[in-house]
């Protein structure tokens, strides 16, 4: 390499060595014509050697290059093999009819002619949205006034900032199998206790997971569940807030909600937006919890709670439908794109 | 710069892309011409044990492994006896078993066969709809050239085999037949002095016994009936006249059944359908658990029970005293008539020892499997007054008359006949279904609801 | 004058402890929601199925506890082989996606070099992507790679992931530039810099990551659902669920399960909860 260089070093020497030569017989030449010759042979030798001396730089910087991308180079192989090249594929796919064994033939648009007159994608649609409505902002608001609480000085707050996650470590099957109990229709304790304390006539009692309510149950689920996780989030957030601040609205008289409103939700604005964001995007791709605790003992959902990645996962892996599958997919995606879009234009306005 | 890489990125994905389609379309053009090979294989060994004369002929061929897609292998107790009976008499064959496990069972072989890197050669076939998504997915080889060579008679099936045919051709052979009957637990019914169900009953007779029987008394709860969270357990009892089918597209009949049902349901009689759905209830957990008088459900349970109160794990002091008797009937039906649901084999089109897989699933499904499987206490599809002998024969089976008698049926029919979109149309009843019993909609709306979804589809 | 103020001194220490009093009661509130379910698994774990569901008297201990849940629960379903098949997944997952992400987010963070906003554009596009919407299409591509049904596949899926990249890239950014200019003047290659300078620094950053993905690889369901199909390779939640669905009375049973597959998960958790505010708070999740 080393030696490479040297020879490369004193060649580019020798051109700049021939160069001056010949500049001092282009200012000796008299004659026109030969002089603009003998320039044009300097110009292609000086070009030469400028082309050398650079390629050395060149070749630093290809060599820095490759450092970096030897750094990125283990996790960008999988990602773009697993990750990017299967979302040019959903793309595509969306637009072809294929069941995984015949021959692919492109439809156009006509998956997504589909969509508006399917009922089970309507249905679908419906569920997700009210789920996601309903569970991102009670997620947040319970778990910015849980954070605000353990960041005070109290006593065994590790103790409490623990418990509050440990539902979010909790794996799902296990977790929902406790619901299911708890919420039983009829043995389960909450409907006891509705039926003995609060004298809910029997016929009367919450049918946790049918019906109606079976979103609401689900909502209710998911901010006990991820409420910790947001909680951890800003609690992050309210440790960058100085506490000189608060000083100063403590010596201009504020009160708790004052210095809430004023100092703290401010402050906190790249934080919420950032919890938003991930809520809405996890709203979204509800299947786990739906199946566990609306699905009863088939794992299948009814209209009244299916959702959007439950029609997915149907139409590719049983009735093997995978170009229709793809388009409720980018249904999926538009609306999470659009959500995070609006959310992004928000708090740019805001930030402006 | 940044739509340099962009375009790059698209142009690999777009590349794998196509490589991934050709990919399965290679597959199909390779997989057409070893069948052609082994089909001319096929041919000369078939040659070979025609010659030698008789089955044992293929004892002195080279050694045979034939890759069997099952279910439930540690709980099932005839995967293993049909294997061994027939290495027995093959000695050249041996029988790979791969235990696919029985939830979703159908979903999780048709991804394994749509691959390329799938080496099954006989697959068992669990339901229709699954067979109707293999069969269009090309993943199935067409048996009728080998019924044919072979001979054999497809009517010993008894008409079954039409319901599952497919444009003229049939990719399986059935090997086992459930039917549904009526379980009831004589200890409820002495208790409670009122007479065992019988043999002949109308809808109307079985909804007065449940009544009859049924106690609500809180503490020691007696169900009357039962019914499983399928929508079968329900559906099924409008199909019994033979005059209406799954796939008809107008479920109007459904109507006095799920108000029957639902009637049951408020007065206490059945367990409720959302307490069921909530806790997931299996069916065998509601009627061993000794509270639960009559419960519809299909024959295989009966193996079950006789399984499961031998080893211990069913408290034979809560459901030990058990029979069956024939399905309820509509007014005007004959008694006896059913509703069966057919298990299958099937050779796989990728399979590059074909001949060979056919004989096995061929010996399965006739009369030897049969044998097997009688002795094990399942019903084989080859239903005859021997195998139902075999089957009341055995140790733990009810011993009075009726139950024995309850294995005559007069008319089987499908629940799910094949058709090409039954999948969905399953899944659309299956949905509605749970929209009647858990009270989201009414009757009324729910069926109007199936004729409009199962009409979508069947106007495609 | 002395007096009124001692007066407001006093009645605003009252006003404190009355403050302090509402926030241990909503505390211990909030805290019995969060943990009483937790505490039903428990107690439903040692009881027998008729006992699960006594309210009259509920106790939390039954007279007889029933322990031998513990032992049967083993033995009905290959609950070890499910085990085993979860730790190994989650700790060669976890493992690859620090090592190559904190990788990788160190070249984007402190090296220039060509195409840097371009990829890492590709990163941070996905991550807003539910993985749901290109779940088909990688499922296919997998299966014509021969993964399906195959434990490769589920760490194929889950180490590479835009996330792991982006938390530790955020991290490193908070890690002065000097440090890392200094020791490029010394002579140092970046390969030692990043392992003897930046490795040590992010232990809290490697510890949220660590809980983060050890989370939700041990947790995911509908990833193995799709890929692992044989019995022998399913992971604990799938196993758990086919459990639940055969034996689903069997109240006591199930919740023995449940506490068993999520042992592992707490005493990660416990472990490395100390560094957790901190990561999160270091590397930038916060917003």
């Amino acid at each position: 390499m080393d030696e490479k260089k040297a020879s490369r070093a004193a060649r580019a020497e020798q051109l700049a060595a021939q160069c001056s030569d010949l500049m001092v017989q282009i200012r000796a030449e008299k004659d026109i014509k030969k002089k603009q010759k003998l320039i044009a042979k300097r110009e292609t030798l000086h070009r030469k050697e400028t082309a050398l001396r650079n390629n050395r730089k060149i070749s630093r910087e290809a060599r820095r290059d490759l450092v970096a991308y030897s750094f990125i180079a283990p996790n960008f192989i999988g990602f773009a093999v697993f990750t990017l090249i299967p979302i040019v594929f959903a793309f595509l796919l969306a637009f072809m009819d294929w069941d995984g064994s015949n021959a692919i033939t492109f439809v156009g648009l006509n998956n997504f002619k589909k969509l508006p007159g399917d009922t089970f994608f309507t249905a679908a649609l419906k569920n997700t949205l009210i789920y996601c409505v309903g569970t991102v902002p009670l997620t947040m608001i319970a778990s910015l006034a849980l954070a605000i609480v353990l960041n005070q000085k109290i006593r065994a707050r590790g103790f409490f900032r623990t418990v509050a996650f440990f539902p979010y470590v909790a794996s799902l099957v296990a977790i929902t199998a406790v619901w299911s109990m708890i919420f039983h229709p009829s043995k389960g304790p909450v409907n006891y206790i509705l039926l003995n304390l609060f004298k809910v006539p029997q016929s009367d009692l919450p049918k946790w997971f049918s019906g109606g309510l079976v979103l609401v149950t689900l909502i209710l689920f998911s901010v006990w569940k991820y409420m910790g996780y947001y909680m951890v989030i800003y609690l992050a957030g309210l440790q960058g807030i100085s506490a000189e601040l608060y000083e100063a609205g403590s010596l201009d008289g504020a009160n708790t909600w004052q210095k809430f409103r004023y100092i703290t939700w401010p402050q906190l604005r790249s934080t919420t937006f950032f919890v938003v964001v991930m809520l809405t995007i996890n709203c979204f791709k509800v299947y786990d919890i739906a199946v566990m605790l609306a699905g009863g003992g088939d794992g299948k959902l009814s209209t009244s709670a299916t959702v959007l990645v439950y029609y997915i996962y149907q139409n590719a892996f049983n009735y093997w439908d995978l170009g229709y599958a793809s388009a409720v997919a980018m249904v999926l995606f538009v609306l999470v794109l659009a959500i995070t879009m609006i959310q992004f234009g928000y708090e740019k306005k805001l930030e402006a | 710069m940044k739509r340099k890489v962009l375009s790059a990125v698209l142009a690999s994905a777009m590349i794998a892309a196509t490589l991934a389609g050709c990919g399965s379309a290679a597959d199909t053009a390779g997989s057409a011409s070893e069948q052609g090979q082994s089909e001319a294989g096929a041919a000369s060994t078939e040659a070979a044990s025609t010659e030698a004369g008789g089955e044992e002929a293929a004892a002195d061929g080279e050694a045979i492994t034939l890759k069997w897609a099952i279910w439930d292998k540690d709980i099932t107790p005839y995967w293993v006896a049909l294997k061994d009976a027939y290495e027995e008499t093959h000695s050249n064959v041996t029988i790979e078993m791969t235990d696919l496990g029985s939830t979703d069972y159908m979903t999780v072989l048709a991804t394994e066969l749509s691959g390329s890197g799938s080496d099954f050669d006989v697959v068992t076939i669990k339901d229709v709809p699954g067979y109707a998504t293999l069969v269009s997915k090309n993943t199935l080889e067409p048996l009728d050239s080998y019924i044919e060579t072979a001979g054999i008679d497809l009517s010993q099936y008894g008409g079954v085999d039409e319901q599952i045919t497919v444009d003229g051709s049939l990719y399986e052979l059935p090997f086992r037949n459930d039917f549904w009957v009526l379980f009831y637990n004589k200890d409820i019914f002495d208790n409670a002095g009122v007479d065992y169900p019988t043999n002949d009953m109308t809808f109307e007779e079985y909804d007065a016994l449940a009544r009859q029987v049924a106690d609500p008394t809180f503490g020691s709860q007696v169900y009357g009936t039962h019914y499983h969270t399928w929508r079968s357990a329900v559906q099924l009892f409008g199909v019994l006249d033979g005059q209406h089918s799954i796939l008809d597209g107008n479920y109007d009949f459904f109507k006095p059944y799920y108000e029957l049902v639902l009637k049951e349901e408020d007065d206490q009689i059945c367990r409720n359908y959302a307490d069921l759905s909530a806790e997931g209830l299996h069916y065998s957990a509601a009627f061993s658990g000794g509270d639960v008088a009559m419960m519809n459900m299909g024959s295989w349970f009966i193996s079950t029970m006789i399984s499961s109160l031998q080893s211990g794990e069913y408290d034979s002091s809560l459901c030990g005293n058990w029979g069956i008797v024939k399905y309820p009937h509509a007014e005007g039906v004959e008694p006896g008539s059913t509703l069966g649901t057919i298990t299958g084999l099937a050779v796989t089109s990728v399979s590059d020892q074909k001949q060979a897989a056919f004989d096995f699933v061929n010996w399965v499904s006739g009369e030897e499997g049969a044998k097997v499987m009688a002795e094990t206490g399942n019903f084989p599809a080859l239903m005859n007054d021997e195998v139902a002998d075999i089957i009341a024969g055995l140790d733990g089976f009810p011993t009075d008359e009726a139950s024995k008698e309850a294995l005559s049926v007069s008319n089987l029919y499908l629940e799910v006949p094949y058709a090409e979109n039954v999948s969905e149309i399953n899944d659309i009843l299956d949905t509605y279904h749970k929209s009647i019993m858990n009270r989201e909609m009414t009757v009324d709306e729910g069926i109007a609801k199936m004729n409009e979804e199962v009409g979508k589809v069947l106007g495609q | 004058m002395k007096q009124t103020q001692q007066k407001k001194f006093r009645s605003a220490r009252k006003r404190a402890i009355a403050g302090k009093t509402g926030i241990y009661l909503i505390l211990i509130v909030i805290t019995a929601m969060m943990i009483v379910p937790f505490l039903w698994m428990l107690s439903a774990s040692i009881k027998s199925n008729r006992e699960v569901f006594v309210m009259d008297p509920f106790v939390w201990i039954p007279e007889v506890p029933k322990w031998d849940n513990y032992i049967k629960i083993w033995t009905k379903i290959p609950l070890l082989k499910f085990v085993q098949n979860t730790v190994f997944l989650t700790i060669v997952v976890t493992f690859l996606q620090l090592l190559t992400s904190s990788f990788a987010a160190y070249s984007f963070a402190k090296l220039e070099f060509k195409h840097k906003n371009g990829l890492f554009l590709a990163y941070i596009a996905t991550i807003a992507m539910p993985w749901q919407v290109y779940m088909v299409p990688q499922f296919i591509m997998m299966r014509g790679m021969g993964l399906n049904d195959r434990l490769l596949a589920m760490i194929c899926l889950q180490a590479f992931s835009a996330f792991g990249v982006f938390l530790m890239k955020q991290f490193y950014e908070g890690i002065p530039g000097e440090l890392c200019e200094a020791a490029r003047i010394d002579g140092m290659s970046e390969y030692r810099i990043y392992s003897s300078i930046m490795l040590p620094l992010s232990k809290p950053a490697l510890s949220t990551l660590t809980i983060f993905t050890f989370v939700n690889t041990w947790n995911d369901y509908l990833g193995p659902l799709i890929y692992l199909k044989t019995e022998s390779k399913k992971t604990i939640q799938l196993g758990l669920k086919m459990f639940i669905g055969q034996y689903s009375s069997e109240y006591g049973l199930i919740m023995a399960g449940s506490v068993v597959s999520l042992i592992p998960v707490i005493i990660v958790f416990l472990c490395l909860q100390k560094y957790f505010v901190e990561g999160v708070a270091s590397t930038g999740l916060k917003g």
